[in-house]
C-alpha cells in the first residue's frame, strides 16, 4: 500500500488549485485572473525569485509556468472555475480546522 | 519574447491543398507559390531518377503517372505505412511526403520574402492523436524547421475569423467553426468573452471529407458511363490503364464539382489520352441538383455531428452568433445552404475558406512570439546594459504588465529607475516608471491602444538622473484576441498494474504541460539485466480503466544498477510541448537512476486479415452489449450504442477496398473498428454504473469512520470535500468523475487506516497468512519478522509514537509486495507500476 504517496499525489493535485497558484481570490474577475496570470508568466520568465513559490494552506509549493498557464486555462472555463472555487474555499477551511 | 521586427509563419498542411501565410504584427498575407497560386496541392511525384516534384506540377501527373505520384496521405500520418514510388524504387513515410510539401512552401517564402523560415506553426485536425501530431512535427523538422508549434485547425480558423473582431463590444459570443477538409470534418464550438477566445468543445469525423464526396461522384459517373455501354471503368482497376482512366475520371469529376459551385450544370469529360486507339470514355452532364442528391448523405452526417456537439454542450443553433465555414467542400452552394438553414443564415462573411487556417496559424505564431526570421536565431549583440523584457505578444488586456530584469555585465551597474513610454503617443498616456528592485527587476503596467500594434521604448536612469544606454530598448504588444494555449485533445496518463489510469493531463489541459506523480513498482527488477524490464505504459483517453484507453508510448525501466525490490518508489514525469512532442522520465530514488527513452507507439496498421477478424469480434461484442443494454434498460447506454451499427456497416463497406490493397481503406477500417469499440466501451461503462454506485456507497461506509478517527484535520477536510464531490458525480451519473473521487477517498481512507493500531495488527495477520503469494517471499518474510518483533514491544504504549511509526512503515512495505492480479496487469498493457 502506498498511502503516504497516494495522499501526496492527491495533495499535488488539490494544492495546484488555480486560485492558489495565481494568488487571487475565488471572487476575482476574469480580467483580473488573466492579468495576474500574464504577470506571473512574465515574472517567471524573467527569473524573479518571488514568483517561484506560492502559498497554500499546507505550506509553500513550487510555482512553474506550466502551472500558471494551466490555472489560467482552467479558470477560463466557467464550469471548471466553479469546481475550483469550491475546492479553494474548502482548502482554506482545512487550515482553519 | 520581443515582437518588434519578427515575421511569423503559419502552415496549413491540408489533405488536398496546403498554404503558408506570414504575419508581420500588423497584417497577414498568404504567400503565393511559383505558379502564382495561394494553394499548393499536397501532391508529390518522384521520377525514375529520384527527382521530386511537389504541388501543381505533381498534381498534373496524378492521372498520367499514378504509380509515381502520391496524394491524400494525411489520414495515414503517424502510421508506418510507406507509400511506394515505382520508378524510383522508393517508399516514403507519410511524414516524409508532408516534409516535401512543407519544404516547397518554405521555398515559396524564401522567393517572396527573401528568407527561409526557421520556425512555423503547423495546423493539425482537432481529432489527431498524439502519434499523428508527433509525425506532423517531425515532418516540419525534416523540412528544415528548427522550431515547430502545432495548432488545431479549428482554433486557427477561429483566430483568423475573430481576429480584432468584437473587441469594441466587450461581449460574450458563441461561434461554430465548421471545417470540412479533403479528408476530415472538424466542428468546434468557441466562445469569445471580452476579447478572450476559448475552445468550448469539438467533435468531428476523421473519415468524412471532400474525398468521400469525390468518391461518390466518381461512382455515379462511372456507373452512368457504364450504363451508356462505354464499359465499366471500375471493373478495370487491376490494370494500369484502368487505374489511369479512373484517375482521369476523378480529376474530371473534381473539376465539375468546382464548376457547380458557380454554375447550375457542368460537363464531366473523360478524354482518352492513351493514344492507343481506344475510344474516349465519354462525356456526361451533371446538374447542381444531381450533385446535391449525391452529397446529401455526407451533408446529413456532417450536420448530425454539429447537432451532437451543440446538444452535448447544452446549446441550440440559436445560441450560435456566427458560423465560420472552412475548407474547399464548404464552397458547395448546397452545403452552405443547409448550414445556413440550421443557423438562420448567420455565416461569417469575408472569410476565405481555403486560406483561413494558414492565416490563423500565422496569427497564432505571432501570439506565442515564434519568430521565423534568421535574426531570431542569433540576434546581433547590442551595446548597452542587457535587459530582459517579458510581456504578452498579443493580449486583450488594455493594461497588461511588463516585467523586466537588468542583467549587468562586468563593469556595469544597475540603474536606479526605468521608464516605459509608448511610441507615437498622442498624449493619451503619460508612460510609467518604477524604481528597480535590489535584484534589478521592475514590474510596470502599460496602457494599450485598442486593436493595434503598440510599440514601447524602455529608458533607464542612474541616481543622478542621467540616462543609461540599454541593449534592448524597444518592444511591441498587439492589442487583439487573447488566445489561450492549445488544449490537449484527449487525456494522457499512465496505466497502472491494477488496470486504473493515473491521469496526468486531463482533456483540455493547455500545452505545454508537465506533471510528476509518485508510483511504486509491483515486482522486483534484477540488476544489470537487459531482459528484465519494467513497463510504464503511457495511454491516451478518458477512461479510468486503463485498458479502455489507447496505448501511445512505453517507457521501459531496464538495466537498473542494483536489484530493485518490489514496492520501490519511482517518480514519473510526463511533459508535452506545443508541438505535441511527449517526453517521459522516470526517476528511481533508490538507485539514483533516470530512465527516459520512450518507445512511441505508431497508429496501428493492422493487417487486413487481423482487421477482418476484429470486425467479426466487434460485431459479436456489439450484439452482446446490445442484449445487456436492453436487458438492463439503461437509456444512456442505448444512446451510446446508437451509432455502432452504422459504424460497423461503414467498416463492412471499407473491407473490399482494404482487401484490394488500399492502405487508406485499411486505415479507415481500423479507425472505424476503434470508434465502434470506444462506443461499446462507453456503453459497458454505463452498464457497470450500478456496480460503481454500490462501490461508492461501500467506500463511504468503510472510509468515513476511519478518516474521522485517524485522519489528520487537513485529511478530514479534504475527505469531506471528496465525499461531497463524489456525491455530486453520483447525482450527475458521471462515472469518470466518480471514479476519480473514489480513488481520492480510498487514498485518504487507507492513510487513516494505517494509523489505526488494530488495523495494523489485522494487516500483519493477513500478510502472514498470504506470505507465499508475495512477489518477493523472502523479503516479505523478513519484513514480517521485523513487524512481529516490533509488535512484541507493544509500540502502542510508546508515548512519542516512534515505534508505531516504524511499524507503520514496515506494514506499508509489506503491502507493496503483494501483486495486482495477473489478469488486471495484462489488461493494463503489462504495467509494472501502481
Amino acid at each position: 500500500m502506498t498511502d503516504a504517496d497516494d495522499v501526496e499525489n492527491l495533495m499535488r493535485e488539490r494544492l495546484a488549485n488555480p486560485f492558489l497558484v495565481l494568488a487571487v481570490a475565488p471572487s476575482a474577475s476574469a480580467a483580473e485572473i488573466e492579468r495576474q496570470g500574464q504577470r506571473l508568466l512574465a515574472e517567471l520568465a524573467a527569473g524573479l525569485d518571488g514568483a517561484r513559490r506560492y502559498e497554500t494552506p499546507l505550506g509553500m509549493r513550487e510555482r512553474t509556468s506550466e502551472l500558471v498557464r494551466s490555472a489560467i486555462a482552467e479558470l477560463r472555463d466557467p464550469a471548471r472555475r466553479l469546481g475550483h472555487e469550491w475546492w479553494a474555499r474548502g482548502l482554506a477551511a482545512a487550515v482553519a480546522v | 519574447m520581443t515582437f518588434g521586427s519578427g515575421i511569423h509563419v503559419g502552415i496549413d498542411l491540408g489533405t488536398s491543398n496546403s498554404a503558408i501565410a506570414l504575419f508581420d504584427g500588423e497584417s497577414v498575407s498568404v504567400v503565393a507559390n511559383a505558379a502564382g497560386e495561394t494553394l499548393t496541392p499536397s501532391v508529390v511525384r518522384i521520377d525514375g531518377r529520384g527527382g521530386r516534384t511537389v504541388g501543381r506540377r505533381a498534381h498534373r501527373a496524378l492521372d498520367g503517372d499514378p504509380a509515381n505520384t502520391r496524394a491524400e496521405w494525411k489520414r495515414l500520418m503517424g502510421t508506418a505505412e510507406r507509400l511506394p514510388f515505382a520508378a524510383a524504387g522508393a517508399a516514403l513515410l507519410p511524414e516524409e511526403l508532408s516534409a516535401a510539401v512543407i519544404a516547397s512552401l518554405l521555398a515559396d517564402v524564401r522567393d517572396a520574402a527573401g528568407f527561409t523560415p526557421r520556425a512555423a506553426v503547423i495546423s493539425t485536425p482537432a481529432l489527431f492523436e498524439l502519434p499523428q501530431n508527433h509525425a506532423t512535427a517531425r515532418a516540419g523538422r525534416l523540412a528544415g524547421l528548427e522550431e515547430v508549434v502545432l495548432i488545431q485547425e479549428p482554433i486557427a480558423s477561429a483566430i483568423a475569423a475573430g481576429w480584432r473582431a468584437d473587441q469594441e463590444k466587450d461581449r460574450k459570443d458563441t461561434w461554430l467553426v465548421f471545417d470540412l477538409g479533403g479528408g476530415t470534418l472538424d466542428v468546434s464550438l468557441l466562445e469569445t468573452d471580452d476579447g478572450r477566445l476559448r475552445v468550448v468543445d469539438h467533435a468531428g469525423d476523421n473519415f468524412l471529407g471532400g474525398k468521400d464526396i469525390d468518391g461518390a461522384l466518381v461512382e455515379w459517373a462511372a456507373g452512368a458511363l457504364a450504363r451508356r455501354g462505354g464499359g465499366d471503368l471500375r471493373a478495370d482497376r487491376a490494370t494500369a490503364r484502368g487505374r489511369r482512366m479512373l484517375a482521369r475520371l476523378r480529376a474530371a469529376c473534381e473539376q465539375a464539382k468546382i464548376e457547380l459551385s458557380r454554375a447550375e450544370r457542368a460537363s464531366i469529360v473523360v478524354p482518352d489520352a492513351e493514344g492507343d486507339g481506344q475510344p474516349d470514355a465519354g462525356e456526361l452532364e451533371i446538374t447542381r441538383g444531381d450533385l446535391e442528391a449525391l452529397t446529401e448523405p455526407f451533408i446529413a452526417r456532417s450536420l448530425a455531428a454539429v447537432r451532437v456537439l451543440l446538444a452535448k454542450n447544452q446549446r441550440g443553433a440559436d445560441d450560435v452568433a456566427r458560423v465560420v465555414l472552412v475548407g474547399g467542400p464548404t464552397l458547395m452552394p448546397g452545403l452552405r445552404a443547409r448550414v445556413g438553414e440550421l443557423f438562420g443564415g448567420r455565416i461569417a462573411a469575408g472569410v476565405d475558406p481555403m486560406t483561413i487556417v494558414a492565416r490563423g496559424a500565422a496569427l497564432y505564431a505571432g501570439s506565442v512570439g515564434l519568430d521565423a526570421t534568421p535574426a531570431a536565431r542569433a540576434p546581433a549583440p547590442a551595446a548597452g546594459l542587457p535587459v530582459r523584457i517579458e510581456h504578452p505578444s498579443v493580449t486583450a488586456d488594455l493594461e497588461p504588465f511588463v516585467v523586466g530584469r537588468c542583467l549587468p555585465g562586468a563593469g556595469q551597474t544597475l540603474p536606479e529607475r526605468v521608464r516605459i513610454e509608448r511610441e507615437g503617443d498622442d498624449g493619451g498616456w503619460a508612460g510609467a516608471d518604477a524604481a528597480l528592485s535590489p535584484e534589478g527587476s521592475f514590474v510596470l503596467q502599460v496602457r494599450l491602444e485598442r486593436s493595434r500594434r503598440n510599440r514601447f521604448a524602455v529608458r533607464a536612469f542612474d541616481r543622478g538622473g542621467a540616462e543609461v544606454a540599454l541593449a534592448t530598448g524597444a518592444f511591441a504588444i498587439v492589442h487583439g484576441v487573447s488566445i489561450g494555449d492549445p488544449p490537449l485533445a484527449r487525456a494522457i496518463g499512465i496505466a497502472r498494474a491494477d488496470d486504473t489510469t493515473r491521469v496526468y493531463f486531463a482533456k483540455g489541459t493547455p500545452l505545454p504541460a508537465r506533471r510528476t506523480f509518485a508510483h511504486h513498482t509491483v515486482r522486483p527488477i534484477a540488476a544489470r539485466s537487459d531482459d528484465d524490464a519494467l513497463a510504464v505504459p503511457i495511454v491516451q483517453g478518458e477512461s479510468m480503466r486503463a485498458h479502455r484507453n489507447r496505448l501511445i508510448g512505453m517507457l521501459q525501466l531496464r538495466g537498473v544498477e542494483r536489484d530493485l525490490p518490489a514496492g520501490s518508489r519511482i517518480e514519473v514525469t510526463l511533459e508535452i510541448d506545443r508541438s505535441g512532442q511527449l517526453a517521459t522520465r522516470a526517476d528511481v530514488p533508490g538507485t539514483g537512476q533516470t530512465f527516459q527513452d520512450v518507445a512511441f507507439v505508431l497508429v496501428p496498421t493492422a493487417s487486413v486479415e487481423t482487421a477482418e477478424r476484429e470486425l467479426g469480434a466487434t460485431n459479436r461484442r456489439a450484439a452482446e452489449v446490445q442484449r445487456r443494454t436492453f436487458q438492463l434498460g439503461i437509456p444512456a447506454a442505448v444512446q451510446a450504442i446508437a451509432d455502432v451499427s452504422a459504424v460497423l456497416a461503414d467498416a463492412d463497406r471499407a473491407l473490399p477496398a482494404a482487401r484490394a490493397g488500399d492502405a487508406d481503406a485499411a486505415q479507415k477500417l481500423h479507425r472505424l473498428l476503434m470508434d465502434a469499440n470506444n462506443a461499446l466501451d462507453d456503453a459497458e461503462a454505463l452498464l457497470e454504473w450500478p456496480d460503481l454506485d454500490a462501490e461508492a456507497r461501500r467506500c463511504k461506509l468503510t472510509y468515513t469512520p476511519m478518516v474521522a478517527q485517524w485522519g489528520t484535520p487537513a485529511e478530514q477536510q479534504l475527505y469531506e470535500q471528496e465525499l461531497e464531490a463524489a456525491g455530486a458525480a453520483r447525482q450527475r451519473n458521471d462515472a469518470a468523475d466518480l471514479e476519480l473521487h473514489l480513488d481520492a477517498m480510498r487514498a485518504l481512507g487507507r492513510a487513516a487506516y494505517c494509523r489505526d493500531p488494530h488495523s495494523m495488527a489485522d494487516a500483519i495477520d493477513w500478510a502472514a497468512a498470504h506470505v507465499t503469494e508475495a512477489m518477493d517471499v523472502a523479503a516479505a518474510a523478513s519484513l514480517l519478522d521485523r513487524a512481529r518483533a516490533l509488535q512484541a514491544q507493544n509500540p502502542f504504549a510508546d508515548g512519542a509514537g516512534g515505534g508505531l511509526r516504524a511499524l507503520r512503515a514496515i506494514v506499508a512495505e509489506i503491502w507493496e509486495l503483494f501483486p495486482s492480479s495477473p489478469e488486471l496487469q495484462a489488461r493494463s498493457f503489462d504495467s509494472g507500476i501502481r
